[in-house]
């Protein structure tokens, strides 16, 4: 089983200009390790809903690639979405998987089916070329760079063991940057910085 | 869905039509579920290399995925039917509301002609559909102002729609009346 902060802790280190989406049990430790200018929380958001946000700015620019740290409770909200990302033509989206079988933030109660669903699994059937699933730390880094370099779009499945995450809030005090902003201010920074690098058009 | 009367005259609302005023009004792509009323408009968006059809599995998941899209720079639409907007009502607030984004949602209105029936009888009987039952009061409750559109002579309609979003920060609504041709 897989640390999760060591496991993001790498990912963290070997992203470069992605587009960083996350939420629930991802939103602060991720804040906490990167504080980079395209991270984005999905927090004050849509349950569920995470990876077709992300999708959207994938899609919108396809220049960039979009990383999004997915919970395991929060995929099954939307299983769709996978055969939606694959149907949409996007090349540049990572989705990861963080896996550990329970809502972790609302006080780990047990998903349906724990540890009997097959996420990397259902990936493929959903038409995911690319599919990882990853126990080990090390298999991980070893993984990263050609992951992230990679042609297509990829699901990445991270084995976690049980955690204790508790539930991400925006508020104006909260250390943690990219949480300390309502969730309209946030998106707003994320166009404007997203703006500063081309490809945004004029306000609609 | 057969085409709807207005003071007796049938009005006629083609798919084409819509096509070609979503791009004159600069939206990038629709994101949506089809339906029978829809369908055709689909069909068109699918094929076309200007305005790309973004299909999506449950209607929720289109107001994610337009959220993304407009943050990340492009101004899409999202295209779906009464009774996928009834199952999307937290994708809607978590999204499109909290992000204050000014994303026009086209709705086509299942059940329009028989629940106008019934109101016009002062009752609902057995027979009429629900899901138009439900939609304005749900609109109304979710804060999501809304136009309507018939034919092809109210087009105008779709440019309003969105400068209603625009001027509010926030999505706004057209409920189609009928269905397309």
């Amino acid at each position: 089983m897989l640390n999760k902060e060591t496991g993001l802790r790498a990912s963290a280190r070997e992203r470069s200009d992605e587009i960083v989406v996350t939420t629930m049990s991802a939103a602060s430790i991720w804040g906490r390790l990167s504080g980079h200018d395209l991270d984005f929380a999905s927090i004050g958001s849509a349950m569920g809903h995470a990876a077709d946000f992300a999708l959207g700015l994938a899609l919108a620019r396809p220049d960039k690639k979009v990383m999004v740290l997915n919970g395991d409770g929060s995929m099954l909200m939307s299983l769709g979405t996978l055969v939606t990302i694959v149907a949409s033509g996007a090349e540049n989206l990572l989705l990861f998987l963080l896996e550990n079988d329970t809502y972790e933030i609302t006080g780990n109660l047990p998903l349906p089916a724990a540890g009997r669903v097959s996420f990397p699994g259902l990936a493929e059937a959903a038409g995911f070329r690319r599919v990882f699933d990853f126990h080990r730390q090390e298999d991980l880094e070893r993984a990263l760079p050609g992951i992230l370099s990679g042609r297509g779009i990829a699901f990445v499945n991270l084995r976690l063991e049980r955690g204790r995450e508790p539930v991400p809030v925006r508020a104006p005090d909260q250390a943690i940057s990219y949480l300390s902003r309502p969730l309209h201010a946030a998106a707003g920074l994320l166009r404007a910085h997203l703006a500063e690098e081309g490809g945004v058009g004029p306000p609609h | 869905m057969a085409a709807i009367l207005k003071d007796g005259e049938e009005q006629v609302l083609k798919a084409e039509s819509i096509v070609a005023e979503l791009k004159r009004l600069g939206v990038t792509h629709a994101v949506g579920l089809g339906d029978t009323a829809l369908g055709r408009v689909c069909e068109l968006l699918s094929a076309d290399p200007e305005l790309k059809w973004v299909p999506v599995c449950r209607e929720g998941e289109a107001f994610a995925v337009a959220a993304g899209l407009t943050v990340g720079g492009k101004h899409p639409v999202v295209m779906i039917q009464s009774t996928g907007f009834l199952e999307s009502g937290d994708a809607l607030r978590g999204t499109l509301v909290n992000m204050k984004l000014p994303v026009l949602v086209l709705i086509s209105y299942r059940g329009y002609a028989g629940a106008r029936r019934a109101r016009g009888a002062a009752a609902e009987t057995d027979w009429t559909d629900t899901a138009a039952v439900f939609l304005e009061p749900t609109l109304a409750a979710w804060g999501l102002p809304f136009l309507t559109l018939g034919g092809d002579e109210e087009l105008a309609r779709i440019g309003e729609a969105l400068e209603l979003a625009r001027q509010r920060s926030a999505p706004a609504a057209l409920l189609l009346l009928g269905g397309c041709v």
